[in-house]
């Protein structure tokens, strides 16, 4: 076996990551990526709901099609649950969510909705057993704070994608883009390199970049700003995305990115996608959201692009948060490529 | 040692600048008259009344210049932004406060102003008013707008509020320190962030969904801003917003499970916000806070 082989190997079985990931780690890797391990066939998917409420019939499509890719799954038990707005107490989701991490027999934990709740219980969790042994945990929106939380802390690799709720209903009726979003999800669990290709945006900032993706919703990030979860982007491909926020709130956000300093070792920009509430009558922003970002990036030379298919929009791909990437934004095409631990 | 500005006299100039929202002259007509039938003489900068036609009273580069001739002036004692909006935090990192530090003179707002008293406060140590703006004038000359004139001409703040059910009884002594929440939360980790420590700290806001409310406390939270606070005061959390699926507790049982796990004294509904009720405070200088079972006073030191 040559040493290419050897790594990726280890890289891709790290149930025992002490000893690989160090050496791993000491061979090609200054930075700390904790990779989980990837699933196969009979494997254990919990679904658990630490921020808003789900009930047991919403999540049933998303159970289907899981089970149907040859995955088992441990519905948690805050399904069903509610609290008002969240599904149970924060003690009831923080608790479900500590059983999922240190459970064994669990190797992901899809969250099946976003809403809001995840910040008031992210202090109150325990992730030593799960640096140990970490697994892939998968979500969005809300759950930035835990993408954030687990690549700033413990440098753990995360899945950014839709959740439970976003399954299609039926799966012969679903569009096409439903059907391969959802598709990446399994892409991604199952450790096939990720890549996307997409159409050139005229206000695109060329260049290359490599480094560690991190990223999510833009609200979520200014809110965790000087916390301990306070995403880092120094060496790192940053994406964002938002929904339901005024032009003038999204200014206002990328103005906290450039002034708390997460632009200046950025080696890479992505901006996914921003459905925007429309102005008020006569408070028209007159700036478009290309605008208000290059105003704070153009005297920044690393790449950016824009209308990156990632955001509470159909067009939501899988992103492997934690891990290594190379965008290289050109003036015909954009491409983001997993750089799989062999290098290739 | 905070610095204060001093205090104006009769005859002493008061510039009107808006660095953030456009406001048509009119809506200021009544302030400009009020200031001046107060014995103040009024200078109006370029970006109230402008002829622009979006959001901002001006483009960024004539928000600064108008705001930065009025704090280099030295005729102009004192600086009344006509209103909020959003638009300071697009411009604060471009104005010098070379000559305003030598020369110290009284800012006045509230709302996005808040980004202008936390940076004054926490890089110069000088003192600031949050205080009603122009439109307040609009509603007549009443006690939160007279507040304005007392603050100025130096005397004392000395206010008092009702009691409330969620208030935590106690005395504290600190500078006082705040403005909205929103503003607050946004400029934790930059150059402007505001440190609470041994201080009392003030929040408000205005038209924020609840579960947004709690997002921010816990912001706030989570970086430390609460654990060593002298005391609180919770002013308006006016016209809050909820999901479809209500959060579940109002914004004042948010505010008080935030704050349950320490001890010092807390003033719910003190007349600081967006609406009417909206006192002038002295952002810097020390007061008292004393939070009785029957009423609230804060005496400025």
């Amino acid at each position: 076996m040559n040493r290419k082989k050897f790594l990726n190997s280890m890289m891709t079985l790290g149930a025992v990551p002490a000893l690989g990931f160090s050496r791993f780690e000491a061979i090609e890797e200054p930075e700390k990526v904790l990779t989980p391990k990837y699933l196969k066939n009979g494997d254990v998917i919990g679904i658990t709901a630490p921020a808003g409420h789900i009930d047991h019939d919403e999540i049933q499509p998303a159970i289907q099609q899981m089970e149907s890719w040859g995955f088992k799954i441990k519905v948690g038990s805050t399904i069903g649950k509610k609290d008002f707005t969240f599904g149970g107490t924060d003690i009831e989701r923080a608790n479900d969510f500590q059983q999922m991490i240190d459970d064994p027999d669990i190797d992901a934990i899809m969250c099946a909705r976003g809403g809001y709740g995840m910040v008031r219980i992210i202090d109150r969790l325990n992730f030593t057993k799960f640096a140990k042994r970490p697994k892939w945990i998968i979500g969005f929106s809300d759950l930035t704070v835990l993408h954030s939380h687990l690549n700033k802390n413990f440098g753990i690799a995360s899945i950014h994608s839709k959740m439970c709720n976003s399954f299609p209903d039926d799966w012969s009726k679903a569009e096409i883009i439903q059907i391969e979003t959802i598709n990446s999800i399994r892409q991604a669990l199952s450790g096939d390199p990720m890549k996307y290709l997409l159409d050139a945006h005229p206000s695109n900032q060329l260049g290359k970049a490599e480094g560690v993706l991190v990223g999510g919703n833009l609200k979520t990030l200014e809110t965790l700003s000087g916390t301990k979860s306070d995403i880092s982007t120094a060496g790192k491909i940053l994406f964002v995305e938002d929904t339901g926020e005024y032009l003038y709130s999204i200014d206002r956000m990328f103005w906290n990115l450039e002034r708390t300093g997460k632009f200046s070792k950025l080696k890479g920009l992505i901006v996914g996608g921003f459905k925007l509430k429309k102005d008020d009558e006569g408070e028209d922003f007159g700036r478009s959201l290309y605008d208000i970002v290059l105003e704070k990036v153009k005297k920044y030379d690393f790449p950016v692009c824009f209308d990156f298919p990632v955001g509470h929009q159909k067009n939501n791909f899988a992103l492997k948060c934690g891990i290594k990437h190379r965008l290289d934004v050109k003036e015909d095409a954009v491409s983001l490529k997993e750089i799989s631990p062999s290098g290739n | 040692m905070v610095v204060l500005p001093p205090y104006l006299d009769r005859g002493d100039t008061i510039g009107i600048v808006c660095p953030a929202g456009y406001m048509p002259y009119e809506k200021a007509e009544r302030c400009i008259q009020t200031l001046q039938s107060w014995g103040f003489k009024v200078r109006v900068g370029k970006t109230l009344g402008s002829n622009s036609t979006n959001y901002f009273s001006a483009d960024d580069d004539e928000r600064l210049n108008d705001f930065q001739e009025m704090l280099d002036d030295t005729e102009v004692k004192a600086i009344l932004c006509g209103r909020g909006g959003y638009g300071i935090g697009r411009i604060i990192e471009k104005i010098r406060f070379k000559e305003f530090r030598k020369d110290p003179k009284c800012i006045i707002g509230f709302s996005d102003v808040t980004v202008l008293h936390a940076h004054i406060y926490s890089n110069y140590k000088i003192a600031s008013l949050h205080a009603p703006m122009a439109a307040a004038f609009n509603e007549g000359e009443n006690e939160y707008v007279q507040s304005i004139r007392w603050a100025l001409t130096g005397t004392k703040g000395d206010y008092t509020a009702q009691a409330h059910a969620f208030n935590r009884t106690g005395a504290a002594t600190g500078e006082l320190v705040g403005g909205n929440l929103a503003l607050l939360a946004h400029l934790v980790g930059t150059s402007s962030d505001i440190k609470t420590k041994n201080r009392i700290l003030f929040i408000e806001d205005v038209g924020e969904y609840l579960y947004n409310v709690d997002r921010m406390l816990y912001q706030l939270k989570r970086n430390g801003k609460f654990e060593k606070l002298a005391g609180l005061i919770i002013g308006g959390f006016t016209d809050n917003k909820d999901t479809e699926r209500p959060f579940g507790a109002t914004v004042d049982e948010i505010i008080r499970d935030i704050f349950s796990e320490y001890d010092y004294p807390i003033s719910f509904g003190f007349p600081v916000s967006h609406e009417r009720e909206n006192y002038a405070l002295k952002i810097g200088v020390s007061y008292k806070l004393t939070v009785a079972d029957e009423s609230v006073t804060l005496t400025e030191d």
